[in-house]
């Protein structure tokens, strides 16, 4: 088979390419969808690409970036080629997800709690006590049903040198991206009907209903009753568009701080009849930020005295205050020991080789050879903060190593991950060309059992050879599928 | 309901009723007065920038006032609060913060005249004279009502919705005659015999030419202009008739029968209804027209404090 049409000229290089197995052959799971684009004119996937992009302009889907001080809402660049996964291999991805969200709910219910992992040694104190997301106000706070972890959106990417798919970095605190999901989809169905005809794909828009049933099993005055709100940052924050959305998917109240009030330790909403009790708040507003009293005294973000009333078991948050501590970029390299102590398992996923820059031996070899590694900082997410050795100037090496010897707890150092890549439409070139992506699949937990919508967000770094994928820096994302067989 | 909620409601409806009014103002006065340009009245875009009660600004930015600096003033200026693109942007925010409490298809709307509204070059538009620019508006505007009317649930959301923008109207429609009459009478003095012209130009931003001449099969007399924009029980620009709308609207949430009110709002709604069901025109003119639009204006205005003190803003004692 030669490449015709928009795959004219396309080199799936020396990455893993998820649609092609070697140049010229797609993949049995791909077979199908590669004949479909194969055949068709550029004029005509054009057409398409501009009512989807038309769709997300319409409804409002946008981020806000703040580069240039004025905050200005631009569309997360959607790519209509999409991931797939055959099922065989979203299984087993759905197995070591659900073992790891099960893990990191046990760690963080010990590190709050008896602290025993901290005892035995398995991880080093000092590790978890250093870092800024640890939380003493959350020690001994039983938190309901014992679920820290309700919501986890958890990095993947496929080391194109395995084939293998590895855990990038967890995250345990707020994720976003799931409106995007879903949103993909309905925007995905709408402008390509015909290619869902050829393939059974597994229906992603039960989350809001799942996360909504976990939402109310947390009331502590039951579930008939129980009042749920989204607490937002508000419409500045760059994800409100997600905020809106599920909070209108599960027809839950959406609320900013300055709507809420603690009375007695209890939380009420202020309504046009008075106040009324908020049961559960589904928070999307970070840690430091939800209670000046208890955290930062300049947050006007957040509701004063909220701490003592979630404290007090008189309101549920998810996710649960605290969580850093398991997301931290150095105490990730543990997780699979958190697996090994907590489960007596084996990971099933494989995580990305770590180096702890406040080890001394690890701070050696990071600073010897900083040109060959990706540099990140523990705390931060969404790309920000990070150095990709190999791809910048010995100048800016030489000042990560100033910053990793000034503070090296802040640093951790992983080998650059050649990422696997996904046809992707260029519109300057009309052709078709490889992008590398990473999958971030959504995980709910119930306390029981982990639930994961198939998929997630694929998310693809559109500038020609960039290894970032965040929002933030440019990246784009794709529609992800998962098949309920093989092909 | 969040009272934030409510207070957004309120807030998108005003503005969305403020792009429409300005837009009509602007549209019909534009025009009139493009046709009399060699007429004596040495009119008058500046009562157009009186009506919306920018003059300080206005001259800050424009040393005349002619056809070109006041289309852009209260169209597109970003320095004016009320022009027409900075209404619908706010109009559009407001929408945005409650968007989960609003239909998807009443989102899309506003969102959509937003996109159009702000992606116009300005001064293509100048070019070109304002009719077009004013139709998008009004047209967006009604296409904005109507799908409120049929997709939002007719409950608080709604009435908060037809409070805000039937207050906002009836403000409108209180300057737009204060500042015509005004104006006119001001050149009666020196001018004769009395145009008919601007009247005219009144009535059809409004919308109410075509009723005019049903009512009273007559030449137009600023009188009866007056009459039918500020007392007419029926038709949907009149004062009495916005007021109306405003009483049944809190009624309907604060559940209050006929002859009580519940807070504040509602007592001062109540009473300006009364004065506009049974005053007559001749009483309004004795008293002096400004002064009463004036006290008019006045009541409106603490009616809109005193619905945000009673649901919006309300102290919490905690």
């Amino acid at each position: 088979m030669t490449q015709q049409g928009l795959f004219t000229h396309y080199d799936p290089g020396n990455f893993y390419d998820e649609m092609f197995s070697c140049p010229d052959s797609p993949r049995l799971h791909y077979s199908k969808i590669y004949q479909k684009l194969a055949a068709m004119a550029r004029a005509q996937f054009e057409e398409r690409r501009k009512l989807a992009d038309l769709s997300f302009l319409l409804q409002g889907i946008t981020f806000t970036v703040y580069s240039d001080g004025r905050g200005t809402e631009r569309l997360f660049p959607f790519d209509l080629i999409p991931r797939i996964l055959p099922n065989s291999e979203w299984q087993r991805i759905d197995s070591g997800l659900a073992q790891r969200v099960v893990a990191l709910n046990l760690f963080l219910q010990d590190v709050y709690g008896k602290q025993s992992i901290l005892k035995d040694r398995t991880i080093p104190p000092s590790l978890v006590y250093s870092c800024k997301h640890f939380h003493r106000e959350m020690i001994g706070v039983k938190v309901p049903r014992g679920i820290h972890t309700h919501i986890c959106g958890i990095d993947l990417v496929r080391d194109s040198k395995t084939g293998e798919f590895c855990v990038l970095e967890d995250n345990v605190r707020t994720p976003s991206g799931i409106s995007y999901v879903l949103e993909n989809r309905a925007v995905m169905t709408r402008t390509f009907p015909d290619a869902f005809q050829d393939h059974e794909v597994l229906p992603v828009n039960q989350y809001p209903a799942e996360l909504g049933r976990i939402l109310r099993s947390l009331s502590p005055r039951g579930e008939d009753d129980a009042q749920i709100v989204l607490l937002t940052p508000g419409i500045h924050n760059s994800a409100y568009f997600e905020h809106s959305f599920l909070a209108q998917e599960m027809g839950i109240e959406l609320v900013e701080g300055r709507d809420l009030v603690v009375d007695g330790g209890v939380v009420f909403m202020k309504t046009i009849r008075g106040l009324k009790r908020v049961d559960v708040i589904y928070r999307r507003v970070d840690d430091t930020y939800l209670d000046s009293l208890c955290f930062r005294p300049d947050s006007f973000l957040g509701v004063p005295g909220l701490m003592t009333a979630y404290r007090s078991g008189n309101v549920a948050l998810a996710n649960a205050v605290g969580n850093g501590v398991a997301d931290d970029k150095a105490i990730y390299a543990y997780v699979p020991e958190f697996i090994r102590y907590y489960l007596g398992e084996d990971p099933i996923l494989r995580s990305v080789e770590t180096y702890i820059c406040s080890k001394a031996d690890h701070l050696k070899f990071v600073l010897e050879n900083i040109e060959e590694l990706v540099v990140k900082n523990v705390g931060e997410s969404g790309g920000y903060g990070m150095l990709i050795g190999p791809a910048v100037e010995r100048t800016r090496c030489d000042e990560y190593r100033e910053r990793i010897r000034n503070n090296p707890r802040d640093f951790i150092a992983q080998p650059v991950i050649p990422l696997s890549r996904v046809p992707s439409y260029d519109a300057a070139a009309g052709n078709v060309a490889g992008c590398h992506v990473d999958l971030r699949p959504y995980c709910l937990y119930d306390g029981e059992k982990v639930i994961i919508v198939p998929g997630g967000l694929t998310r693809v770094a559109l500038q020609r050879g960039s290894l970032v994928v965040n929002s933030s820096q440019g990246g784009g994302s794709k529609d992800t599928w998962v098949l309920r067989g093989e092909s | 309901m969040l009272s934030r909620i409510a207070d957004s409601m309120f807030w998108l409806a005003r503005y969305i009723e403020r792009a429409e009014d300005t837009a009509r103002i602007l549209d019909v006065t534009y025009h009139a007065l493009l046709e009399q340009a060699q007429h004596p009245y040495r009119l008058r875009w500046d009562a157009l920038i009186a009506m919306a009660g920018e003059e300080s600004r206005f001259r800050q930015l424009h040393r005349e006032a002619n056809a070109l600096s006041v289309f852009e003033f209260l169209a597109f200026n970003h320095d004016n609060p009320s022009s027409i693109v900075q209404c619908i942007t706010k109009a559009r925010e407001n929408a945005r913060t409650i968007r989960d409490r609003i239909s998807r298809e009443m989102w899309e709307d506003i969102n959509g005249l937003y996109l159009t509204v702000t992606g116009f070059n300005a001064a293509e538009q100048i070019a070109i004279g304002p009719h077009r620019f004013c139709e998008k508006i009004k047209f967006g505007s009604h296409r904005f009502h109507g799908v409120t009317d049929a997709t939002l649930p007719h409950d608080e959301s709604w009435e908060f919705l037809r409070i805000g923008w039937s207050l906002e109207r009836a403000e409108m429609t209180a300057r737009l005659v204060d500042v015509q009459y005004h104006t006119l009478l001001d050149a009666a003095s020196t001018v004769s015999p009395p145009d008919n012209h601007q009247w005219m130009a009144v009535l059809k931003s409004v919308g109410a030419y075509e009723a005019y001449h049903r009512q009273y099969h007559a030449s137009i007399e600023p009188e009866r202009v007056a009459q039918l924009l500020i007392l007419h029980p029926q038709h949907p620009r009149s004062i009495r008739f916005t007021i109306q709308e405003v009483q049944a609207g809190l009624r309907a949430i604060s559940g209050t029968g006929p002859g009580s009110y519940a807070n504040e709002a509602e007592r001062l709604t109540g009473k300006l209804l009364e004065r506009l069901r049974y005053d007559r025109i001749e009483e309004i003119f004795r008293q002096g027209l400004h002064s009463y639009l004036n006290e008019l204006l006045r009541m409106c205005e603490a009616i809109g404090e005193d619905i945000a003190r009673t649901y919006f803003y309300y102290a919490v004692v905690a």
